[in-house]
């Protein structure tokens, strides 16, 4: 049981980042992905687990403008703010 | 490491291409105002064209898609806009042989403005939370402090040019004020950033423009411009400096093989 309610909060925490993502454009999309797998061997859904490689990633390609980036992806995520693990990722996501 | 060496090349071409346009124009003029006026022209229209080249390049990989797709059409409707100007130029002087200010030329060189400050506005949209009133107030102090010998030369000149000509070259220094926002936040925003190469070099292109066309007003109203006279260095530096700042981005956000292929797999 809990490992599914895990697998579903990667699926959603993975679709958060991939919405705010696109939304910048679908080359920031892909050109993150890279990063991510190139610098630290991860995929999307991973990020759940290491919030800290998505910050640094974002980081290197927007500077001090990747605080809004993180910021969006909280904001899709409001709703499930109650869930422990998620409020636990969107703190470490934003150190 | 291998990331850096790449920048360090980048930075050597440009450098390069500076040097190279610089000292094409500064050798033609020991060979008379004709032959620096036919070198200028004829060096303005590639150095355009690459611009809308690289433009067209970058807007097909972002394809339309979220804020920067849109910002990046506005991008290649100004690189379109500014090209149409020079060819127009060229051809109002070199077969014509008449005096390109004020022409239709003009009319393409300022309408290039507004999409500029769209893609901005299109560009930094994902990051409107970070940009403070004090940071566009500070922004738009240092714009308007780099206008007033412009306007101080405008309004305080004994030229014997027509008003309109002198209202349309006093247009210019104001539409590179009001670009000059956007590229200054910019330059904040995305400070250590990979993208803040692309917005440096927006930011020097635009003071180029402003120099230049400062410069271009003064020695229009004196009388004494040509095409080849230095100032227009300043002009091709600046497409020159846009043309690196794009293909900057081209390279950071070109297409992985890696997501390529895992396409074809899924296919």
């Amino acid at each position: 049981m809990n490992f599914d309610q895990d697998q579903l909060r990667k699926a959603i925490v993975s679709l958060a980042i991939e919405k705010t993502l696109l939304g910048i454009g679908k080359p920031v999309y892909e050109k993150t992905i890279k990063q991510l797998s190139k610098e630290y061997g991860i995929y999307l859904p991973e990020c759940y687990d290491h919030p800290e490689y998505l910050n640094k990633v974002l980081k290197k390609i927007f500077g001090n403008a990747h605080i809004t980036i993180i910021e969006a992806i909280k904001k899709e995520l409001d709703e499930h703010l109650t869930e422990k693990p998620i409020e636990t990722f969107l703190i470490a996501i934003g150190e | 490491m291998q990331n850096n060496l790449e920048k360090l090349q980048e930075q050597k071409s440009l450098f390069a291409c500076l040097l190279i346009t610089g000292m094409a124009i500064v050798c033609a003029t020991f060979f008379g105002k004709e032959v620096v006026k036919i070198v200028t022209d004829f060096t303005y229209i590639p150095v355009a064209g690459s611009l809308v080249v690289l433009c067209i390049v970058i807007s097909l990989r972002f394809k339309k898609t979220g804020n920067h797709g849109k910002a990046w059409l506005l991008f290649l409707a100004t690189a379109i806009s500014w090209f149409i100007a020079e060819t127009t130029w060229t051809i109002y002087e070199l077969v014509y042989h008449l005096n390109p200010f004020p022409s239709e030329a003009d009319i393409f060189y300022i309408v290039g403005y507004p999409f500029l400050f769209l893609f901005s506005i299109h560009y930094l949209k994902p990051f409107t939370k970070l940009i403070s009133r004090k940071m566009i107030i500070s922004a738009s102090l240092i714009a308007v402090s780099v206008l007033i010998p412009n306007l101080y030369m405008t309004f305080d000149n004994n030229s014997n040019e027509n008003k309109l000509t002198i209202a349309l070259g006093a247009t210019y220094p104001v539409a590179d004020a009001i670009i000059l926002v956007p590229a200054l936040i910019g330059i904040f925003l995305f400070f250590r950033g990979e993208v803040s190469f692309l917005w440096t070099l927006l930011l020097v292109g635009i003071l180029f423009e402003v120099i230049g066309d400062t410069g271009f007003q003064y020695f229009t109203l004196d009388n004494s411009y040509y095409t080849g006279h230095p100032v227009d260095i300043l002009f091709i530096w600046s497409y020159v400096m846009f043309s690196f700042g794009v293909y900057d981005h081209i390279k950071i956000f070109k297409k992985d093989e890696n997501v390529k292929q895992n396409k074809l797999l899924d296919n």
